[in-house]
């Protein structure tokens, strides 16, 4: 089946079996293999891409279903070679090791501060709960979900330093 | 030689050098290299633990539309190497199956698509034979022997102090606890998986797999594929994870570099997650029966420790999972404490189960949380602050270096004062008091505390048996650094905190310095990563390496600048005389210099300015230590549990990125959280594993762990740079906090947590159980 | 790992969709969210040779109150309800409920229709749909009827629907008094199943009592069940602590719960009885401010 797909702002027309999955289309299709697939039971999120705006585990979509929509993956976070504000915090605050989880928890935190510009703690952990990672503990993930946050509500500088050192007061 | 004066880079919070890739999805996992012809491998897997293999039909699955080969061991007849205990995993099964999971079968095709469609179309008859699943009548090789040629259990050892009956019985108290601990894995996000790519013209193979040991697989498969060591190259890529489970040498490596080998193609094959948990490294799976001589001041006088361990249904070569757990668990077992007597005896068994391997802190999980049980019982039974017993133990810094009664010598560290921190972190005494008033008001809070000792950078591990690390530096004309090492990092950061230690050493910017690790091409010879030697051993390596890169730098510009040796300083990308800053030439003059402008170069030296080095520490191992701290909260009507608070004071000798060393630590605490109230791989009686994906085998979420706290202390170990491994200290810790923890909220209904993971109906009946008592008392 | 190969259609009008189920009668599922039925394909526990895709079908999207009803479209995603901060003062099980289904990625797909009409007997919504007294909305090719929850769900994946009807929407009474509700599901982490979960909405009389009373339970039984006796038990009481012992005892009675992975049989019918005490003490709590006291 034909479908066409706006993908990270570009329109890709592509010949597919229904039965291909979004995620292994942008992957092996587009060669976007910054998505990646780490279960087999749409348990983990590290496949998470934006599809109309919202957050959803692409091995769990149809490619066909995204036939005439918007999709966002992590390679369309940066700009003219800019970081995303998430992706600087994500690395000023070490928030990721082996960087598998990685797409998948940007993406996410991308969507969450997308709907909730300003999440509590709590609010961000929630948001995150669909995507796991084995080699953070979350912690520096979530002290970079609120920096970017400030960053992108305009905050000061020595404010965001003081996060990245210290993380958010208690929330 | 001059020392270095000014660390720039050392001991700060430098942000990773391999990010930008990682970031932006860029990185490349070996599920993302393409190569035109790729075939790929389905495997059928047994789904029978014990079964004699009386045909194999492959017909149908070979008619399935682009199909190459369909092996079974006739097709592919080679045994992982069976020393020492006489059993070797054939790569294929041969004539029997002996867990769940185990490869049967490989179909090669066009796709993982057909593959697997033509997986479905092979026939196998079993003739089913009983499983072996309870490890102590295994013991007695019941109902039978997983092996035929051998009884299921492959190793008995004893270790007794002398003395060690006397002391015993000359006790004033004693107590005894059976410890049991189900089966865990590692659960890296990203699975296994391999390429293999055939050179046609060389007849080079090379193989891509995310591996923490990239030569010593080489070494494996160079042997297993009857090919010189040369003639194979192994590129680690960018790994999702490793754990210990990317550590050992897996039967599918073997099929898929053979299949490329022979069939000229490249070949891959991606475990998916439900083969990685029925066959990754399984780990933990022990009973520890313990028995323990304390007097009235809480002083542990003698433990005696039985302990029973599954393998599962072979021993994967180098690195049999069970003799590890045990080994190392009980190797272990006195912890911080001076508990002068050990009566220890181990033995370990096979099962029809799936072998056990390397998961971070191998034995030291289970070894401290029951050594910190033995202590909180000890505490309970005297009615004393577990606090004060542990004070009462505790090894001090006058007693280093410290001979256990398991025959370890622990350089000096930090054990009471990291103790004390954490307990000052949390105002111990005030939690005390707020305990009794949650208890009036029917909330069960508790706090547990977890001393560790951390035994890092051994000769041996999961990643080998080679005691030295090697680094080489190539400083190229521009005056940046290329360096190789032979770690193999999974996600610690390595091309960052290498780069640290070389651009200190030779006073350039960290940004300047370049790490490739993985390449086996590229990297020199070395032992991986396991056993958190990187940074030791690395470590040490890198600086070594830097210190010959720095002395040959050194002895250019002191000739160009026509000054003494001594008198140069390395610094901000400059050589300059000391005290006369203007007396200076840039690295990137040098270096130049060094290759091109070559008659300008003193008499006697080479141009060029490449070195390799390789180091290998004084001791035969070096102790990180510190103290976890949980508080929890225990819902005694539903047995949820929730962390409240989480502290961690940690040693680990000089940091070099204490960043990177608290996100180890912060992923530790997390895996641990997992490992006392969530992970389970459940097989029941017919040794069928019931939990295959992650619906079943739980794993914390970001709702799942606290916040946590994270202090450091240095104490330095005797090695090059001061630096102690850490990679596993945090989940060698954090279970036994969290399990102390759980304990210590239900002590009001005298419970006592001896088996992991806690699960919510079990404090459940417990609670419910001590109530009736209450009740009927 | 990857589903069998199937035909795939996406009608755009729900006659169209009507027709395409017709027309393949058991060789076809319908897709929604796909985030059930998606797993099960790629496992290979589900294999239809037709999907039949009802995401583009606008007139099953949103809701609307009508007459005292409000009417949920079938492909109205978890998210959305769970968002919905319009719906809690009249509605309050529906964000309270919706809020524990699964994880937010999923709930950003997953629709309440397509979860009614899968059945899975551990589903959030069933217990919610009990709870609130919900008819469900089928449509085939005769036209629409209305079949009351408690008419729905007939086993383990399997309702009462036709072969070649359709779940277009869900309609639940807006309460005439003051309500308030629980859902209270225990996981062990975020996102997991229900070892066991339970639904409540209790509106209240003029004089403070109970009139009417809806409690229904989940991953405790082959579907989701109704705690018909707890139920009964409430009718015309005043919401004391001595209702509510009473009341929360009689809930597991009505529960049929089987010994699996994620706890005994036993352990299962305490929680409820657990769950139910709680929540009806919160809702208690809540309606005393609603009421003023009894």
């Amino acid at each position: 089946m034909k479908i066409r797909v706006k993908v990270n702002g570009r329109w890709y027309e592509s010949d597919v079996e229904p039965r291909t999955l979004l995620a292994y289309w942008l992957r092996e299709d587009l060669k976007l293999t910054g998505t990646h697939i780490g279960c087999d039971t749409t348990s983990c999120g590290a496949c998470t891409v934006l599809l109309d705006g919202k957050a959803v585990k692409s091995c769990t979509v149809l490619a066909v279903q995204a036939n005439g929509r918007e999709v966002m993956t992590v390679e369309g976070l940066e700009r003219n070679g800019q970081l995303h504000p998430l992706q600087s915090a994500f690395w000023e605050c070490h928030a990721l090791q082996c960087g598998y989880c990685t797409p998948g928890m940007l993406m996410a935190s991308y969507a969450l501060l997308q709907e909730n510009p300003n999440p509590t703690e709590e609010e961000i952990r929630e948001g995150l709960s669909g995507n796991i990672c084995r080699c953070t503990g979350y912690m520096n993930i979530v002290k970079a979900v609120q920096t970017a946050a400030r960053k992108m509500s305009g905050e000061s500088q020595e404010a965001l330093e003081e996060v990245a050192a210290n993380g958010a007061s208690a929330d | 030689m001059s020392e270095v004066l000014k660390p720039q880079f050392t001991g700060a919070r430098v942000t990773r050098l391999e990010d930008a890739r990682l970031l932006r999805g860029q990185a490349r996992y070996v599920d993302d290299f393409e190569y035109p012809g790729t075939l790929e491998v389905a495997f059928l897997r047994s789904n029978r633990a014990a079964a004699r293999i009386q045909s194999v039909d492959v017909t149908e699955a070979l008619a399935v539309p682009g199909v190459k080969a369909v092996w079974t061991f006739a097709d592919c007849p080679i045994t992982l190497p069976d020393r020492p205990f006489q059993v070797g995993q054939p790569v294929l099964a041969r004539d029997e199956v002996r867990f769940v999971g185990e490869p049967v079968a490989a179909v090669i095709a066009d796709s993982r698509y057909r593959a697997e469609d033509a997986v479905e179309k092979i026939r196998v008859q079993y003739e089913p034979l009983p499983a072996v699943v309870d490890s102590r009548a295994a013991l007695a090789d019941q109902p039978r022997r997983v092996h035929e040629h051998r009884p299921n259990r492959f190793l008995h050892k004893t270790h007794v102090t002398d003395g060690f009956n006397e002391a015993f019985q000359s006790a004033p108290h004693h107590l005894e606890l059976t410890f049991r601990w189900n089966r865990q894995t590692g659960v890296t996000m990203e699975t296994r998986g391999c390429l293999a790519l055939p050179d046609p013209v060389s007849g080079r193979l090379t193989v891509y797999a995310g591996h923490q040991s990239p030569h010593g697989l080489r070494g494996m498969l160079a042997r297993l594929l009857k090919l010189p060591e040369h003639q194979v190259r192994v590129v680690v890529p960018e790994v999702g994870g490793g754990f210990g489970i990317k550590a050992m040498f897996y039967p599918e490596y073997v099929v898929v570099a053979e299949a490329a080998r022979r069939l000229g193609r490249p070949v891959k094959w991606i475990g998916d997650r439900m083969e990685s948990l029925l066959a990754d490294a399984h780990a933990r799976d022990a009973i520890h029966e313990v028995a323990v001589a304390y007097d009235d001041e809480g002083r542990i006088l003698a433990v005696r420790d039985h302990v029973i361990g599954d393998t599962g249904a072979y021993a994967f070569p180098g690195f049999p999972g069970a003799v590890g757990e045990a080994n190392w668990a009980t190797e272990m077992l006195t912890g911080p404490y001076k508990i002068p007597h050990v009566s220890i005896e181990i033995e370990c068994v096979f099962s029809n189960k799936a072998p056990l391997g390397p998961y971070r802190g191998v034995g030291g999980p289970i070894g401290a949380q029951v050594q910190e049980a033995i202590v909180d019982a000890v505490a309970r039974a005297l009615g004393k602050d577990p606090v004060e017993v542990r004070r009462a133990n505790l090894i001090g810094p006058e007693d280093f270096p410290y001979h256990t009664p398991t025959g370890k010598v622990y350089d000096p560290g930090s054990y009471g004062e990291s103790l004390e921190r954490a307990l000052a972190l949390v105002d111990y005494e005030r939690f005390r008091k707020d305990q009794e008033q949650w208890r009036a008001q029917g909330r069960y809070v508790g706090l547990g505390l977890c001393v560790f000792v951390e035994p890092s950078a051994m000769a041996e591990s999961e990643a080998g048996s080679i005691p030295y690390e090697a680094v080489t530096l190539r400083m190229e004309p521009s005056g940046v650094v290329t360096a190789a090492v032979g770690t193999g990092p999974t996600g610690q950061g390595h091309e960052t905190t290498f780069a640290q230690l070389i651009a200190d050493q030779l006073g350039i910017d960290v940004k300047d310095v370049v790490v490739l690790h993985g390449d086996t091409d590229s990297a020199p010879f070395g032992g991986g990563t396991g056993g958190s030697r990187s940074g030791t051993i690395g470590g040490g390596a890198a600086i070594r390496a830097g210190q010959a890169l720095r002395r040959k730098l050194t002895q250019l510009a002191a000739h160009l600048l026509e000054a003494a040796e001594e008198d140069i300083r390395l610094e901000a990308g400059k050589a300059f005389v000391a005290g006369v800053p203007a007396r200076s030439i840039t690295i990137r003059d040098l270096a130049r210099t060094a290759y091109t402008d070559v008659a300008r170069l003193p008499e006697g030296m080479q141009p060029g300015l490449e070195v390799v080095a390789r180091y290998q520490p004084p001791g035969a191992a070096t102790y990180s230590n510190g103290t976890h701290l949980a508080v929890v909260e225990v819902d005694v009507e539903t047995g949820f549990v929730k962390v409240l608070d989480y502290v961690v004071v940690n040693d680990c000798g000089v940091l070099v990125n204490p960043m990177i060393v608290e996100g180890q630590i912060h992923g530790g605490v997390a895996q641990g959280i997992g490992s006392a109230l969530l992970e389970e791989l459940r097989y029941d009686e017919n040794g069928q594993l019931t939990t295959t994906s992650l619906m079943d085998y739980l794993l914390p979420t970001a709702e799942d762990v606290p916040r946590m706290r994270v202090e450091h202390i240095q104490t330095p170990s005797a090695s090059e740079g001061g630096i102690k491994g850490m990679g596993e200290g945090s989940l060698i810790a954090a279970p036994g906090a969290i399990a102390a923890a759980v304990s210590d909220a239900l002590a009001p209904f005298g419970v006592f947590v001896t088996e992991l993971p806690i699960r919510p109906q079990q404090i459940v009946a417990w609670v419910q159980a001590a109530k009736t008592e209450a009740q009927a008392g | 790992m990857f589903p069998n190969a199937f035909e795939y259609e996406a009608p755009t009008s729900l006659d169209d969709a009507i027709r395409l189920i017709r027309e393949h009668g058991y060789d076809a599922k319908v897709l929604a969210g796909g985030q059930s039925l998606l797993p099960m394909m790629k496992l290979r526990i589900a294999a239809p040779a037709v999907l039949i895709d009802i995401n583009g079908i606008d007139e099953l999207k949103g809701w609307r109150e009508v007459d005292g009803t409000l009417r949920i479209g079938a492909m109205t995603r978890h998210a959305e309800l769970e968002h919905a901060r319009e719906l809690a003062d009249s509605f309050p099980l529906l964000s309270r409920t919706a809020r524990w289904i699964a994880d937010p990625l999923i709930r950003n797909r997953g629709t309440i229709g397509g979860s009614l009409a899968h059945a899975d007997p551990g589903a959030d919504w069933g217990a919610a749909m009990l709870a609130a007294g919900a008819r469900i909305e089928a449509r085939g090719p005769e036209g629409s009827r209305l079949i009351p929850v408690d008419e729905f769900f007939v086993d383990t994946f399997a309702t009462s629907l036709n072969e070649d009807e359709l779940v277009v929407a869900v309609h639940i009474d807006k309460p005439t008094g003051p309500v308030a509700a629980r859902y209270m599901k225990l996981e062990r982490k975020a996102g997991d199943f229900a070892i066991a979960a339970l639904g409540v909405q209790v509106e209240l009389d003029s004089n403070g009592r109970v009139a009417k009373a809806g409690i229904g339970m989940c991953a405790c039984g082959p579907i989701p069940l109704r705690a018909t006796k707890a139920e009964a038990a409430l009718i015309g009481q005043p919401l004391t602590d001595e209702t509510i012992k009473t009341v929360s005892r009689l809930v597991p009675e009505d529960a049929d719960p089987t010994d699996d992975l994620r706890g005994s049989a036993e352990y299962k019918r305490d929680l409820l009885r657990v769950f139910a005490s709680r929540a009806l003490h919160e809702i208690a709590e809540e309606l005393k401010g609603k009421v003023g006291g009894q």
